[in-house]
């Protein structure tokens, strides 16, 4: 079942009326007012929307929870939407948004530091897959994701970038502020992680 | 020297230097073992892309893709630049829909409050329709963009759209009338998630076959035009229909026809 499944009208009004203090998870619920009706860059909101997929697969990638993750999304894209003047049309929308992304996310772990490491263990030491959270948000993300939802944070993230979505190292060290040594030590170990969770549950492995 | 293990994940992500290339080729090919571990890495890899593959297949939530469509714009654009001409029906028909739940809805009074709405906002939001015109408008002259899902993904499509509309959404085959079926789109009309299928003919004119769901659904076909649009409504049970395509289109009406036999 998809997430949408689960989002009422009255949720999909709740993100387009003001609540005054409205927050879930932290992210503010922007509103629509009558005051910002002006002229629309419908191309940009209908790039956006078809990049959705794509850009809700990477804010999980960061957050490890669905409900975070759309928060995330939208947060990204309406700065996106209201600074769009600060976007170079030549570089492809989708990694401008993902950084955009990216720094809110860091700004958000910073500014609440008791999110960090939630007793996990920090990426660069995790030698075993994290188990799996029970928690309802949790459980969204796992039941399309097992394995890769189960890797570290900070593994995951940078793993979807130079696998899937065709980062080099230099670029993800970019994306991430990270020495490009520390981009080829975290993909390598998110595969040795995957490669010996396939091992335990009986996929082939050769002691990687 | 010790190998060091983390080249092999750089190789296979053609991060090395030639020279760093030639010396893992080298190591491979005398160490069956580092083979293997190569090997578990690939499918690792191939594990990852899968999962991750999957996650795009999930419907995304109808509040998401309206809150991104309703946004507020920049507050400001820059002296040297001049206004954009965007006529009011074409800027209201893209937001339409988040408004104008908020207005058809009690809960709407308070955000109302206060707030600089016109005689025409209010009552522009009455009809699906004219939203559904103005979104013809824009993407039946696009090209590159013309769906935001192509008919290869037809089952993920119905899947998707179904969710979204709480409604059982399915595609059509309206080849029989020329038409061919180019992808789909989530459009918000009205408040509501309106499921978009596109179709276009050998002249590569845009018919598109819009879906919402209705708890009053029509019984009967009716034709009328809107903002040079022409298009014929009908319904079923649990959703109203409308064909849309060029005014003066002559079959529309057997396109619809076909439709209804098939939704």
């Amino acid at each position: 079942m998809g997430l949408v499944a689960k989002i009422s009208k009255d949720e999909v009004l709740s993100c387009t009326q003001p609540r005054p203090g409205s927050k879930r998870a932290g992210w503010s619920v922007w509103p629509v007012t009558a005051g910002g009706i002006s002229a629309v860059s419908s191309d940009l909101k209908r790039d956006l929307i078809g990049l959705l997929p794509r850009l809700r697969r990477f804010a999980r990638s960061l957050t490890r929870s669905a409900p975070e993750a759309d928060d995330l999304v939208q947060e990204a894209c309406l700065r996106a939407i209201s600074r769009a003047d600060q976007w170079d049309p030549t570089q492809p929308l989708d990694r401008w948004v993902f950084r955009i992304m990216r720094n809110l996310w860091i700004s958000e772990l910073r500014k609440n530091t008791v999110r960090v490491g939630q007793g996990q263990v920090p990426a660069d030491e995790a030698d075993e897959l994290r188990s799996v959270d029970t928690g309802e948000a949790a459980l969204a993300v796992t039941e399309v994701q097992s394995h890769i939802a189960r890797l570290p944070e900070d593994l995951s993230a940078v793993l979807l970038t130079v696998s899937v979505e065709g980062y080099s190292y230099a670029e993800a060290a970019e994306l991430f502020e990270i020495p490009i040594g520390t981009i080829m030590s975290r993909i390598h170990r998110a595969r040795k992680l995957l490669a010996q969770a396939m091992s335990d549950t009986g996929g082939a492995s050769h002691g990687v | 020297m010790a190998f060091d293990e983390e080249k092999l994940s750089a190789f296979l992500d053609g991060e090395l230097s030639p020279d760093e290339t030639r010396s893992v080729e080298a190591a491979l090919e005398a160490d069956p073992a580092l083979q293997r571990r190569l090997e578990d890495l690939m499918a690792a890899d191939t594990l990852a892309q899968r999962e991750f593959a999957a996650e795009l297949d999930e419907a995304v939530p109808f509040a998401l893709a309206a809150a991104i469509q309703g946004a507020p714009e920049a507050p400001s654009k820059p002296a040297n630049s001049p206004e954009p001409v965007v006529t009011r029906r074409s800027s209201f028909g893209l937001i339409a829909a988040s408004l104008a739940g908020a207005l058809a809805i009690g809960g709407g009074a308070g955000f109302l409050a206060g707030q600089n709405t016109t005689p025409e906002l209010a009552s522009a939001g009455g009809g699906w329709l004219e939203d559904i015109a103005d979104y013809h408008a824009i993407y039946a002259e696009q090209v590159r963009h013309l769906v935001e899902v192509p008919a290869e993904e037809a089952a993920h499509i119905e899947t998707w759209l179904s969710a979204t509309l709480e409604t059982e959404v399915r595609i059509p085959d309206l080849s029989g009338k020329g038409l061919q079926f180019e992808g789909a789109r989530l459009l918000v009309a009205a408040g509501r998630p309106v499921a978009q299928l596109v179709y276009t003919d050998g002249d590569r004119a845009v018919v598109a076959l819009c879906q919402i769901q209705s708890n009053a659904p029509n019984t009967e076909f009716a034709s009328r035009t809107i903002n040079a649009f022409d298009m014929v409504t009908f319904g079923n049970d649990g959703s109203n229909f409308v064909v849309v395509g060029d005014a003066g289109r002559p079959d529309l009406r057997a396109i619809a026809e076909d439709a209804a036999t098939q939704v």
